[in-house]
């Protein structure tokens, strides 16, 4: 479905997501394990604080050279054999990329798991060729594929909200008689698809850092289906975010060892591999390599307020941290891009009007920002989301502002502010019904509680607790004036 | 043409970032601090083989250390305890360098060996790797920090001669058991520059092909081997 994964509004998104125990249970779970994995690692490593800044002024360095980093990339690749194709939108790769299965009479493409490729919903255009299959080798990606292309929930656990018995059924569609065991399933699914990996003639990749000064990509993958993709088809094409980059094999070294730290707690992914179009004298890896560079309106981060996200490395760490994933999951963004990361990167790439909700779906709590590996000040970069919202592009209509612009109104004007204190007691007694009074409750609203609150007090009441204010006469300020006035002591 | 769509392309980032290309001549990257090359510096060579046999095992991986006498019968042991062959060995003189050619002799006298040839060509030598039930591979580095074992690509040694086969057995000199990562990219690069090395692909393995996509439960042997042994041998 390319970066917009759901046609449903967000709130539908939310309340959908919110029905799904399973996918909640297990995102607490990952986030939960991933926590004491993530941290041990860290601390095992030592001076964390200084290895993320080591990380950002790689980031920072490569993307403020990126013109030129791009240019020695390619340089490289094209001395090695190898072929460049930069792109503009994703209907320009996805062209080259179909042309170029064509010229090498491709039929059977294997790809590894690629957030760029999914970008490009490349998966459907190669589905509509004639005489050409596609397979999804990462495990996670595998099961979503045969279960319909359902969508990924998360970067680094793509099927997180699938459980072992929906794998089960979804493996019974392609022969497999066994239990729900994830070792049993595994097995299947590597016999199934080692066949397919045989077969491939071509192969398609993301990339996780291409290397500069040598014209290798950087690969780390856990399963080795990416190292399988690259050695056995005749062709391979790389598909990469333009921002990928890094200066040589050193800093890629650097960023792999923050990468693993951050993603899974790993002190390496199993899988670490560089490399590029086959040398002189090797008889396995890609006689035909393909890169394809994408911009897809990442270039709109540069030079503003939002460059910082470029350095992303794509490690997961602020999904598996923040309050609002565990509650809405992925699917709940609605984009390829889902947790902080992706409320800050999805407007970029698709703009405010399909993605204007998800810079609000934060409580700003920064705990992504703590946690980010290249020191990408997430919640900040939410906050210039919703200035640009609201105050550049006054995109915030309706009976919210009305009620923004209300509430603006009335604290802002003394007179207004104490007309609003008098009579709050008043004004939500619609709304305000009494619940049995208990020795939890007693000290702090005495029973009486706003339920279905008017407005945005609805989206409060919804789903915590509001007690009802108190009458005028009971109320802090008149009493703290009355014990003042009785010559009380007030400090 | 190989590069397409390049100076416009470049042309319109540089236009956003708001200074002209070819900037990076002037301003190369400058590492802002040693922790790289600093941790695990002040290991002994004795601690960081400690280190590394702690760190393989978590994996899990099989660690052996042998005396170069030891290690023919170490992996004739090892063949049989996998089931015997097919096995796919590297063609390599690392072989006479670990005294290792009668071991050559024997072994395909009682099991069927191949070999990654550097003549043959792609469908012949990943025939060898798919139907292996055994690869061995000679590493160039030990990392001990993570307990992984690198291995680069040539004629003799190609890249499914590491992913292919059921079960993944490396061997590796004692003294290139290093700190970390960092050690071992520091090498490659300096050989790539001196233009020693030409290999299309270096693989750091850590540790039998993994996956915990089904529920967060760790399996191995997705698509890789299915477990891995590491042998570290005196020198």
């Amino acid at each position: 479905m390319g970066l917009k994964t759901s046609t449903l509004p967000f709130t539908e998104r939310i309340a959908d997501a919110a029905k799904d125990q399973f996918a909640h249970a297990s995102i607490a779970k990952a986030q939960d394990t991933q926590y004491t994995k993530r941290e041990n690692a860290r601390a095992e490593l030592g001076h964390w604080q200084d290895w993320r800044k080591l990380g950002q002024s790689i980031r920072q360095h490569v993307i403020q050279y990126l013109p030129d980093y791009l240019e020695e990339f390619s340089d490289n690749v094209e001395k090695r054999g190898g072929h460049v194709f930069f792109a503009q939108t994703t209907d320009e790769a996805n062209d080259f990329i179909l042309n170029v299965i064509k010229q090498q009479n491709g039929h059977h493409v294997v790809k590894s798991k690629s957030m760029v490729t999914a970008e490009l919903d490349i998966d459907k255009k190669l589905q509509a060729l004639p005489d050409v299959s596609i397979l999804e080798t990462d495990l996670a990606e595998f099961i979503l594929q045969e279960d319909d292309w359902d969508e990924p929930s998360h970067i680094v656990f793509p099927a997180i909200h699938k459980n072992r018995d929906q794998v089960q059924t979804i493996f019974k569609k392609l022969g497999y008689d066994g239990d729900n065991d994830p070792e049993h399933m595994a097995r299947f699914a590597r016999k199934y698809l080692r066949q397919r990996f045989l077969e491939a003639d071509i192969g398609i990749t993301g990339c996780n850092f291409a290397i500069a000064d040598s014209g290798l990509i950087n690969l780390d993958t856990n399963e080795g289906n990416a190292d399988l993709a690259d050695s056995i088809p005749k062709t391979q094409i790389v598909v990469m975010g333009m921002e990928r980059l890094v200066p040589s094999m050193k800093e890629a070294e650097i960023m792999d060892n923050l990468l693993a730290r951050s993603a899974v707690g790993q002190k390496l992914t199993t899988y670490v591999t560089f490399e590029g179009q086959q040398s002189a004298g090797e008889s396995d890896g890609p006689e035909d390599f393909y890169v394809v560079i994408l911009d897809n309106n990442r270039s709109k981060a540069l030079g503003t307020e939002f460059q910082e996200i470029l350095q992303c490395i794509r490690c997961g760490a602020c999904l598996n941290v923040c309050p609002v994933y565990r509650q809405i999951g992925g699917h709940g963004y609605g984009s390829l891009y889902p947790g902080p990361v992706g409320a800050v990167l999805s407007p970029i790439l698709g703009g405010y009007e399909q993605f204007g909700e998800l810079p609000f779906a934060s409580s700003l709590c920064a705990a992504c920002t703590e946690t980010c590996p290249v020191l990408i000040p997430l919640h900040n970069l939410l906050i210039k989301h919703r200035e640009v919202e609201t105050d550049r592009l006054k995109m915030m209509h309706g009976f919210t502002d009305f009620q923004m612009r209300v509430v603006g109104k009335g604290t802002s004007s003394p007179f207004m502010f104490k007309m609003a204190l008098r009579f709050k007691h008043f004004g939500l007694s619609p709304w305000t019904h009494q619940r049995p009074v208990t020795a939890t409750n007693f000290f702090e609203y005495n029973g009486a509680m706003i339920t279905n609150g008017p407005g945005m007090v609805g989206g409060w009441t919804d789903v915590r607790d509001l007690p009802s204010p108190p009458k005028h006469r009971d109320d802090f300020r008149v009493w703290f004036k009355h014990h003042k006035q009785q010559g009380g002591e007030t400090k | 043409m190989t590069i397409q769509n390049r100076d416009k392309f470049l042309d319109h980032l540089a236009e956003r970032l708001g200074q002209p290309r070819h900037q990076l001549a002037d301003h190369p990257y400058q590492q802002l601090n040693d922790l790289p090359q600093q941790t695990l510096s002040d290991r002994s060579p004795a601690e960081l083989l400690t280190l590394a046999r702690k760190n393989s095992e978590a994996l899990p991986v099989t660690f052996y250390e042998v005396a170069p006498v030891e290690l023919p019968q170490l992996l004739t042991d090892y063949i049989s305890s996998k089931g015997g062959g097919p096995v796919l060995l590297p063609t390599t003189e690392r072989f006479t360098d670990y005294n290792l050619t009668d071991w050559q002799a024997s072994i395909a006298a009682t099991e069927t060996v191949n070999y990654w040839q550097p003549d043959a060509d792609r469908a012949t030598n990943l025939k060898a790797a798919e139907i292996a039930n055994i690869s061995i591979s000679f590493a160039d580095f030990m990392l001990a920090e993570s307990g992984t074992i690198t291995v680069s690509t040539n004629a003799g040694q190609g890249r499914a001669l590491h992913f292919l086969p059921t079960h993944y057995l490396s061997i590796v000199p004692r003294s290139r058991v290093v700190a970390r990562s960092t050690q071992a990219v520091a090498w490659y690069e300096q050989e790539r520059a001196a233009g020693r090395l030409d290999s299309s692909a270096i693989h750091f393995i850590t540790g039998p092909s993994n996956s915990g996509d089904i529920e967060m439960q760790l399996v191995t042997g997705v698509h890789g081997p299915l477990d891995v042994t590491y042998v570290v041998v005196d020198d």
